[in-house]
Parts: C-alpha cells; structure tokens; sequence
C-alpha cells in the first residue's frame, strides 16, 4: 500500500511542490556563490520575498483583480534583488565578512515582517488572506502555478548563461580568481553585484511562491529553513545547475516522504525530516571543500 | 591649565555641533512630561513655556515649574557657552561641559520633586497611586539631548590632556559597537516616525506642528520605555533572567570566533544539552548533593558534543562548520520533536513507546526531581517570603571599587579601592535596602546566572592565561602560521568547538533547572532563537567576556522593555528590538562604512608641547 502511495501522481506532485522554493532559492547562491559571495542570506531573502509578494498583492487586490499577484511577483522579486543589493554592499564594497552579513539579513528578516504585518493588519504574525493567488495551471493532480514551471525552466537558463554566455564566463573566472579575471578586463565588482542581485531575485521568487503560489498570505514561519536547506543542495549539487537541481529533488523527495508518512505508521515524521540534514553532513565530509569555487566567501581587494 | 593642552580638530567641531543641536533641541522639542496615560499619549512642557496637551485628559493643577524651566535656560546657556569654547578657546569645553552636565541633573531632580510634591498633593486625598498621572512624568527630549551633549563635550573636553586621553585610548576598542549601537537607535527611531502614529487623545486631528512634536515626544517615549527596565528592580531581574541564557551563547559564538570558527550552531548545542539535562535531572536516582552538578554537567557535556562534532569534521574532513552546525541545529530540533513530541512512535507498522513526554497535550518532559532545581538567586541571598529584606549595596561597593581601582595608579590601589567599596557598601547599606514584594519572590532569577558570570570568568583566563587558550588564539588569527609554529591545528579546533558547544549546553542549566520556561522541564517553548542572538552578542561585545556579558544585559534590558512597548502602542511591537539587533550587526559587519577615525588603531595622538615646568622636573630627574 505505501508503495502504490509513493509511486503515485499525488506524491509526485507533493516532491515537485517541496523541491520549487529549494532549487529558486539555490539557483540564486548558484549565481552568488559561483561569482565568490557566500549568500547565507537566502533564507532571509525568501521571507522578504514572501511578504513583499503577498502585501503587494493584498494591497492591489481590489484594484487590479487577477493582475495583483503577478505585480506581488515582480514586487516579491524586486525586493530580493534589493536585499541582495544590501548584501553586496555591505559584504563587497564595505568588504564585510559575508557569513556575517548575511546573518545580519536573516536577522533582520525576522524583525522585519512584525513590523511591517503590525503597522499594516495590525497583527504580528500573518498577513490578511490574498483574494486572488498566483493561478494553479496544469490538469488533474498536476496543477502547479508558475513559479513552479518558471523554476524548473530556470535551470536550463541558469546553465545556459553559466556555459554558453560571456557573462556567464565572467561569473565563473571571478568566483575562482578574480585577480586574473581582472586583468583579463573584467570588472570584478560589476560581476559579483549583478550575480548577488540576481541571487536575491531568485531567492524573492522561491518566498512568492511559498506566499502566493502555494498559500494565499503570508505567516510567520513559512520559510522554516528553505535558505538554508537550499544553501546545503547547492554545496551537495557541487555548485552546478543540473547538480543543484538533482540535489533540490531528493531534498524535495525526502521532505515529500515527510508529509506523506506522516500519516502512516512507517517511520516517525521527525526522524525523516532530519534525513536530509544528516545526508548533507555525510556528503559534505565525503566530497570535502575540493568542489567549491576557490575565491567564494573571500573579498577582493 | 598648562601649555601641555592639545586637543584635536575633530575633537572641537564634535563638541561644536553637538553643543549647537543639543541648544537648539532645548528651545524646539519638548522639554518635559507631567504625565502620560497607558498608551504613551502626554501632557508635555516646552522650555518656552508652552504647555501642549496630547492625552486629551491634562491633569488638573499642573504643578510648578519655573524652577526647572530656569534651570533649563541655564542649560542652553551652559551648550552656548561649549560651543564658543570648542570655537575659541577649547581648554574651557571641560569646564562649560561640567557645568552643563550639573545644571541638566539638579533639573532632572527638580522636575523629579516637583511631580512628586504634586502627586503628594494627591495622595493626601487618598487617591490611590496608580490614578495619580503625575508618576508617569519626567524629563523629555530637549532635556535629555543637553545632558549628554555635555557628556560629549566634557569628554572631548578632557582628551585635551595627555592622561585622560591615555585613559580613552584604552577604550577604544568599545568605539565600533557603541557607534553601531547609536547608529541602530538612530535607525530605529526613522521606524519608529515612519509607521507609528503620534498617540493622542485628542477629540481634533492635529495640527502638522503638533505631529512633529507628537513624534520627536514618541521617540522618546519608545526609548525610554525600552529602558526602564534600568530603573526599577523587578524589571531589571527580569532582564538579567532574560541576559542569563544570552551570555552562554554569546561565549559560545565569541569562543568559536577566538579560534576562527563561525558558530551558527548554539541552537542545536543548547537544544542537546538542554536534552541531557533533562535526562540526568528526571531519570538518575542521586541525592541532590550530587545530582544538581551532574545535572548541570550533562547540559555542558551535551552541547559539547553536539559542537565537538563540528569541530571533528572541520579537522577531520576539512568540511565548512557554517554548514554542519546550521545542518545539526535541523537534526537536534528533529531529535528533540522526536523524544518529546509524542509517547508513541510507529516504526515499520510497530508502536514503540517513548517514556519521554509528560501526560497531556503540550510536548513537554516530565519534571526534574526536586533535587535538581536551582533556587532562585534572590531566595539564596535570604528573601524568603514577602516582606524579608536584604540590602544590595554590595553590589554599588563593587562596582565603585572597580571604578576606583582601574582609575587611579598608585601601588595601593588595591588598598584604596577597596577600601572605598567598603565605605560606599557601608554608606549606602540602608538607601538600598529591599524589601520583598511579589515580583521579587517570583522572579525566574536563577542561579544560572552566576554559572553565566562563572562561564565568562573562565573564557577570560583559560584565553589570556592558559597555554592552550594561546594556542587557539593562535589558530584563530591565522591557521598557517600556528601550523608553522608547531601548533597542532587540528587538535586546537575540536577544542574550540568542544568548549563552545559547552558553553550553548549550560543555557539547560538556566531553562530546565532554573525554572525559567515557567516550570522545572524540557518544553516545546525553549527558545532556540536564543542561540542566534548570541551571534549579535558576540559582535557587539567584541568578542570578549566582559563586553559579552555587557552587551547580553543591555540585550536583556531591551527585551525586557520591548514586552512594554508591544503592551502601549499599536502599529510597534517588540520585534522593533530585533530590527535594532539586525542593525547593529550590519553595522559592525560593515564597518568599513564608519569614519576611520572609529575603526582604526589609536592616530598618532599629538604630541602635546611640554611646559616648561615638565622640561625642568626632567632635567632635576
């Protein structure tokens, strides 16, 4: 019986769910790390995304009708690209430790949102219930709305632009020893800003879609460590697009595993849920710090 | 004075302009408050003589204030003055300094006794004291603003001559946090004037002057409001209950960055040991003699795994600790769902049962025995039941003895100082008598705080005075270098962790023992943002005990008031406290931004002419 459940249309739609905020969101520390910024802030990323995206679109609700949450997207992305701006700077031009700016974003990404929830719904907690999400398209079971088919179109893109593209090149040289790219004329601070803006928006789109794309509001905890699972599929992915997005599937399948025998009497869910992060560890003291980019978390002076 | 004064450029135009805002504060903000109702709305004075009445309700027969408003113009007069020193003549900012400093306090006291002279009024009407509106008055902004201008220009005043500015110089290294501390006030208090609206019991919207006042007043009614736990006892013990846990974890992270490690594991380190602690305090049958110490131990030895492990793969495989201690706070809050989350686990269509959780609906574990609870520390310095008294006047000794002993230079300082700590505790033994109230006796003060104090001590020797502690700041600074200098790197690192990890398991000391989750067990509420703060904590305090431990009061102080905040006003709540936290620890991290007059080592300090009177003493030497 639990294998007619596993290998089911519901399961894996349940694993393509739980795998989109994860390979959005390690899509965009592909970008920042490949270009030497360690991004631990995605996990705060997703939650401003998440919000932005679901203000916007409650606020513009009565006006723009089924148009709201694409402008919520946008708006979502945006304000990801814009925190991530904030992460550049500090960590780039300001040349900050990168782990610790990021902390500093995640912090304040648990302040932020009471703020923003309480001077506008006056609550702490959640935000009101969007009238229109993001659409569902699709047929049957399979009924996904876009972040989740923009996702997965984003890592042909992703490894497009890595591979196939000047800039891509640049990213990639500026992550490994930016002193040579730069003396091969490339503007290395260029580089890293627009690679941690993108990382942000990416990040942005992976809060939208946990939001407006799965749920209608925003509440306190919906993020519960995304950024931070999708920072260690990216290390296990060993920072590649097509790595990154087997990675984000078994971290997908495992947190889909969770929610589905959670009603069974297999295994306790909270056994299965720590499966993952005990995977990471294992795979991160096989394969060792050998496929990193070489300059990551290190500012250029 | 003497030819021997030199202060520097920056040093004046500080004094200058802060002199000159302050001044102009005094005349345009509001001067003081008579009194505010619950939500924060006030009856508020100007230095002009303008009273402005917000609350609607203005209390009857405002008392007099001309004593306080003539101080005040004093006040302005005193900032005046600064500012022509630091212009003309900077070896008088000192003095005009002084002077405004004196004139700002005896009209802080005198706005003090004028309230309390007309809530005595009142209370001789037998009003109860909680109706009376003239005890929640006191000085306001414009006030405030001269007083530590003064501050400001006493100091810059000082550093003019050589030993003070030696003095200073040693401090130093609390410039960075306490400029980041004042930009995130600064930054607070834009948040504060963009989403908060003025509090007003007023029937006709206000007038656009109004609002501007009504705001400045609200910046300062949120701060002052943030730290008022300084000025009353409860609340400080409710602060010091909430700093306790604080300064484990922030050792912890600052430990973890002696060495070059970034610890972003203490939640998962507190949540193993908090476990242990647990499991020794219910279930091992020993007297309590033995019992309380293993318990405790249990905790530490807990989270020194959970770090040690950490440090294990660091050395072993050479993997990030960033992500194996973010990966293992996941698994020890799954752990921890696991063992107390529920009493029956399902495992292949099997039901095994779990003894950890406690009968009912909240996931919680059984209570400790008896002899597993640490009494509350008020309890072990003998207030007993209410009406018991002790005097803390000790604790004023203390602190005047360390003033005093690291103020003057004289082979028997140690003498002097303590010597006068033992006046000051004499002198000051009945003024600062307790007595015992409820919110004393059951205040979650725990004797965790001083195994808090006690774990701060120990980071500062084993540091600075041990071998081993060398040998991690060694690799802290530079891995290769120890390597070089035959330091065995790795051995170092597992320490490293091994200890921090300790010190994040001892916060179960404080949660499960000390009752501070409200009972004496494990609960589903153990707070494991704790653990994240310490990361702020030990930025902010530079990484040292000392500047950790400050640094999780004043963190206990804003939590504390931040309850206070959420309480009065709407639109803010306390995660206000949080943004100021995130702020701080951008500014720090990104401390490039500052002026390199904070983060740099000491500028060549001017060589200050000597006088011809110091020339001379050198030549009969």
């Amino acid at each position: 019986m639990i294998f007619t459940d596993l290998f089911s249309l519901t399961f894996l739609a349940t694993l393509i769910r739980a795998t989109t905020p994860l390979l959005l969101a390690a899509l965009g520390g592909l970008f920042s790390e490949r270009a030497g910024v360690v991004n631990i802030a995605l996990e705060g990323i997703i939650i401003f995304g998440a919000l932005a995206g679901a203000v916007t679109t409650q606020l513009l609700d009565p006006t723009l009708g089924n148009a709201a949450p694409w402008v919520g997207w946008i708006a979502g992305a945006l304000t990801g690209g814009l925190i991530g701006w904030i992460h550049a700077i500090v960590s780039i031009k300001y040349k900050a430790d990168q782990v610790i700016s990021g902390t500093a974003i995640n912090l304040l990404a648990v302040g932020v949102p009471g703020i923003v929830l309480g001077f506008l719904y006056g609550s702490s907690t959640e935000s009101k219930t969007v009238e229109h999400a993001l659409p569902q398209w699709g047929f049957g079971d399979f009924r996904f709305s876009p972040p989740v088919y923009f996702a997965f179109l984003m890592v042909l893109l992703a490894w497009y632009i890595m591979y196939k593209t000047p800039y891509g090149l640049r990213i990639r040289a500026t992550g490994e020893h930016p002193k040579a790219a730069a003396s091969m004329g490339v503007n290395v601070y260029r580089i890293r800003y627009s690679a941690v803006i993108i990382s942000g928006m990416l990040a942005g789109t992976a809060g939208v879609f946990l939001s407006i794309g799965f749920l209608n509001s925003f509440t306190r905890n919906l993020s519960a460590g995304t950024g931070f699972i999708a920072l260690a599929a990216l290390i296990f992915g060993k920072w590649t697009p097509l790595g990154t997005l087997g990675a984000t599937l078994l971290f997908g399948f495992f947190s889909a595993l969770s929610i589905t025998l959670g009603g069974t009497d297999l295994f306790p869910s909270s056994i299965v849920q720590i499966l993952p992060f005990l995977f990471t560890i294992i795979a991160l003291a096989l394969t060792g710090k050998g496929t990193a980019p070489k300059a990551v978390g290190k500012a250029y002076e | 004075m003497s030819q021997s004064y030199q202060t520097t450029k920056s040093a004046t135009s500080i004094a200058l302009y802060t002199s000159l805002v302050a001044g102009l504060g005094l005349m345009a903000l509001p001067y003081l408050t008579y009194a505010r109702n619950f939500s924060g709305a006030g009856t508020l004075q100007m230095l002009t003589g303008k009273v402005m009445d917000y609350s609607g309700f203005p209390p009857e027969n405002l008392p007099s204030m001309d004593l306080a408003l003539g101080l005040g113009w004093a006040l302005f007069a005193c900032l005046l003055l600064s500012a022509f020193a630091a212009l003309r003549k900077a070896s008088w900012m000192w003095i005009s300094g002084v002077a405004g400093l004196l004139v700002a306090a005896l009209a802080m006291i005198s706005i003090h006794v004028s309230l309390g002279q007309a809530t005595q009024v009142l209370l001789d009407q037998n009003i109860p004291l909680r109706r009376i509106p003239f005890t929640s008055g006191g000085a306001n902004m414009g006030l405030v603003l001269g007083l530590l201008a003064s501050l400001v220009t006493v100091a810059t005043g000082l550093s003019g001559f050589k030993v003070w500015r030696e003095r200073m110089e040693k401090l130093r290294w609390a410039l960075v946090p306490s400029v980041s501390f004042l930009i995130a006030i600064l930054g607070g208090a834009l948040i504060i004037i963009g989403i908060q609206s003025v509090p007003s019991g007023l029937s006709s919207p206000l007038t656009f002057g109004e609002v501007v006042l009504g705001k400045f007043d609200l910046i300062y009614f949120v701060y002052s409001t943030l730290f008022a736990p300084l000025t009353s006892l409860p609340d400080f013990l409710q602060s010091l209950v909430l700093a306790t846990p604080l300064i484990l974890t922030g050792l912890s992270v600052a430990f973890a960055f002696r060495a070059g490690l970034f610890n972003i594991g203490a939640p998962g380190q507190m949540t193993i040991g908090a476990i242990c602690a647990m499991l020794v305090g219910v279930y091992v049958p020993l007297p309590a003699a033995l019992l309380l110490p293993l318990t405790v131990i249990a905790g530490a030895l807990g989270g020194a795994l959970w770090g040690g492990l950490v440090g294990w793969l660091k050395a072993r495989f050479g993997s990030s600790e960033v992500i194996n201690t973010i990966m293992l706070n996941y698994v020890a809050a799954g752990i921890f769902v696991f063992m107390i989350g529920s009493n029956e686990v399902k495992f292949f269509g099997q039901t095994f049962h779990l003894p950890f959780k406690a009968e009912g609906f909240e996931a919680k574990s059984a209570e400790l025995q008896p002899g597993a609870h640490f009494p509350s520390l008020l309890y072990l310095f003998g207030l007993h039941k209410v009406g018991d008294t002790i005097s803390l006047s000790w604790i004023a000794g203390l602190i005047v003895l360390g003033i005093v002993f690291s103020l003057i230079k004289n082979k028997n300082r140690l003498w002097i100082a303590a010597l006068s700590g033992i006046a000051v505790t004499a002198a000051l033994w009945v003024p600062m008598t307790i007595q015992a109230t409820d919110a004393l006796i059951t205040s979650r003060l725990n004797v965790a705080f001083l195994i808090a104090l006690l774990a701060a001590a120990f980071f500062g020797i084993f540091l600075w005075r041990t071998a081993r502690g060398y040998e991690i700041r060694a690799v802290g600074l530079s891995p290769k270098a120890a390597e070089y200098g035959g330091i065995n790197v790795a051995r170092n690192t597992i320490l490293a962790m091994v200890i921090a990890g300790a010190f994040a398991g001892l916060t179960a000391s404080h949660y499960v023992m000390g009752g501070a989750l409200d009972e004496f067990r494990l609960k589903q509420s153990l707070p494991v943002s704790v653990g994240f703060d310490g990361i702020t904590i030990a930025l902010l305090g530079q990484s040292t005990p000392v500047g950790v431990v400050v640094s999780s009061v004043l963190f206990g102080v804003l939590d504390t008031g931040g309850m206070y905040v959420d309480q009065k006003l709407d639109a803010l709540n306390r995660d206000i406290v949080t943004v100021l936290k995130a702020i701080i620890v951008l500014i720090i991290a990104a401390q490039g931004f500052l002026s390199k007059k904070i983060i740099s080592p000491p500028p060549a300090a001017p060589e200050p002419r000597t006088s011809h009177q110091e020339e001379r003493k050198e030549v009969t030497a």
